[in-house]
């Protein structure tokens, strides 16, 4: 089967059956460099399987901006024209959804009215999804709960509460958002704006569809409505996501370097080897040049088997971190296929090259020893 | 025709403070077909003068011609390509690559070129010399005469003009030693190879056509076989 490429690549054959001559000691150079690249390819894949999981919880965080008035500068809320400066400003595709907030006197179970935080949405779907019921569209009348004040207090579609000793039905219990979002409705109760009396707004959801829309917006609402005071206070959390990944990025190079220490080691192990087998077969590479072998044909000899080597143990390497990539994704992500990844294949092909590339660089003075050789003192013995 | 011609070789080795003069201006010619001998005691300079003539040393002094071309002051590379061409080699210890077959062993100094019709030349060598029937054996499934005839071959492959041998018998008892030195003759006179032989083994003078005596780095009396 491999005759053609003997035929093609003579140095190939030789080096072959040379390695093949002391088995055990091509293996456990080979073993070094296997071991080698399962510690850099699948410490790597580790980083991307955590950042993936990391940027899943995270989730739409950052494609979202907050708007709210900046009461250091007296600005107690926003006003109708804000709202329309914001959304002339917001790009197409880009919703924004002000908010109403305040404070009632709030009963769940008819027993006791609590003051609770409420917040007026005119068009809630815009921003949430119901996990029971339906957001209404338009909202104009009952309630929506978040899934901690429905489980506390056995809220579902049709149950009613009290909000200032007016009665309300609940229409939808929204879905569960994301831990860390200014928008998070776990323990919110969500009202029509008509139920409040103040005119202005405060605060508004602007919600992009991507990170980079998201910051765009941002600097443009900052530059249209702070352009004579600090009318308001932008927050967005895309850059925070940024930075966020940046450091995962900065931990998952120092892993892998950390990692490539033992691909380092592995090299010196086929150094020793190749070291050894030139001082062993001194008198059969004098042959060599005796029968008309150039010194870089010598060269090519041991370059080959340094390089197959690699190969090898890189192959060999590759298939066992592939089996070590399923593992992490399905412990750290949960879905053991999501080791296919464009990152993850290049990190295989990374530590794939780099065990090639060290049993080469490893093999260079080994090969250069042998072939500047003087034929004369080699056959001497 | 005269295949190599050697003028007044000198040789010294530099070893410490001391000078070391292994040729002291040994004159040497060959002519195609012709099977020599070279004996003499040791340290007597015989393996010096075989790896001058056969360009794996140069000579601190002299010139040496080489079918007609002169090759004294060629380098590395170029000596190497013209011993590939036109000389082959056997050793006493044979030298043979452990890890390849006989065909295989026989290709080797070939084995870098673009040839097809390799390995068909090998075989017909190694039938020649009555192996056609241990192509594929490794050389620790044959006996030292059987080797010493796979190194016969490798030295064949490139059809060469002179075949250098150092003490091709030494590792052999008397009756395979016949066997290879009537080998040599055959390939002499059929094949008008020059065949230079280095050698301990009074044998060897039974079948060379003349003998050159080495003594202390120069040439004593010559033998010529009738």
């Amino acid at each position: 089967m491999l005759d053609p490429l003997y035929r093609r690549f003579p140095s190939v054959l030789m080096a072959r059956r040379n390695l093949t001559r002391t088995k055990m000691r091509s293996l456990l150079a080979s073993l070094g460099i296997v071991i080698g690249v399962i510690a850099i390819a699948s410490l790597g894949m580790f980083g991307v399987a955590l950042q993936y999981s990391f940027t899943q919880n995270l989730g739409d965080l950052g494609n979202q901006v907050t708007v709210s008035p900046n009461r250091d500068a007296g600005v107690t809320s926003l006003s109708e024209r804000d709202i329309r400066e914001i959304q002339r400003v917001a790009g197409p595709g880009v919703t924004v959804s002000p908010v109403k907030q305040g404070i009632e006197p709030v009963a769940y179970d008819r027993k006791q009215n609590t003051s609770e935080f409420i917040y007026g949405l005119e068009r809630p779907s815009e921003v949430y999804n119901a996990s029971e019921g339906r957001v209404p569209e338009p909202f104009r009348s009952g309630a929506l709960v978040g899934t901690t004040i429905a489980e506390e207090h056995d809220l579902h579609p049709g149950s009613t509460i009290a909000v200032n000793g007016t009665t309300v039905r609940v229409r939808a219990v929204l879905e569960s958002g994301d831990a860390f979002s200014r928008l998070n409705p776990d323990s919110r109760l969500i009202l029509p704006p008509s139920y409040f009396h103040e005119r202005g707004y405060a605060q508004v959801y602007v919600t992009a569809r991507t990170g980079t829309q998201a910051n765009e917006t941002a600097s443009a609402i900052r530059g249209a409505l702070n352009d004579r005071e600090q009318r308001v206070t932008v927050n967005e959390l895309g850059s925070l996501v940024d930075t966020i990944e940046q450091q995962f990025q900065i931990i998952n190079t120092v892993l892998v370097g950390i990692a490539s220490i033992s691909l380092l080691v592995a090299g010196i192990s086929i150094l020793n080897v190749m070291l050894m087998s030139t001082v062993e077969r001194r008198e059969e590479i004098g042959v060599l040049r005796a029968v008309g072998y150039q010194k870089r044909d010598v060269l090519k000899v041991m370059l080959t088997e340094a390089t197959l080597l690699g190969i090898v143990g890189g192959l060999v390497g590759v298939v066992l971190s592939l089996g070590a990539g399923l593992a992490i994704n399905h412990y750290t992500v949960g879905d053991a296929m999501a080791v296919f990844r464009l990152a993850n294949a290049w990190y295989l092909l990374a530590a794939f090259g780099f065990a090639v590339v060290t049993s080469i660089v490893s093999g260079l003075y080994p090969a250069w020893k042998a072939a500047s050789e003087e034929p004369v003192e080699a056959l001497r013995g | 025709m005269t295949v190599i011609d050697a003028y007044d070789l000198v040789k010294r080795y530099r070893t410490g403070g001391e000078t070391l003069e292994a040729l002291g201006g040994v004159d040497f010619s060959l002519s195609a077909g012709e099977f020599v001998s070279i004996m003499g005691p040791s340290g007597s300079g015989k393996t010096t003068l075989l790896n001058i003539l056969g360009l794996l040393a140069t000579p601190t002094e002299g010139r040496l011609t080489l079918n007609g071309r002169d090759v004294t002051d060629l380098g590395d590379r170029k000596r190497t390509r013209l011993r590939k061409r036109t000389i082959g080699f056997v050793f006493q210890h044979f030298y043979l690559l452990p890890t390849l077959s006989a065909v295989e062993n026989v290709e080797v100094p070939r084995l870098f070129d673009r040839d097809p019709g390799r390995t068909a030349r090998a075989e017909d060598l190694l039938t020649r010399v009555g192996l056609g029937d241990r192509l594929d054996h490794r050389p620790d499934e044959l006996s030292g005469g059987q080797k010493q005839r796979v190194a016969i071959a490798r030295s064949l492959i490139n059809d060469p003009t002179i075949v250098l041998a150092d003490e091709p018998t030494g590792s052999l008892d008397r009756e395979t030693g016949r066997q290879i030195l009537d080998e040599f003759r055959r390939i002499a006179d059929e094949q008008d190879v020059a065949i230079v032989a280095v050698t301990h083994d009074e044998l060897v003078n039974e079948y060379v056509d003349r003998t050159v005596n080495l003594v202390d780095g120069t040439v004593g009396k010559e033998v010529l076989n009738a």
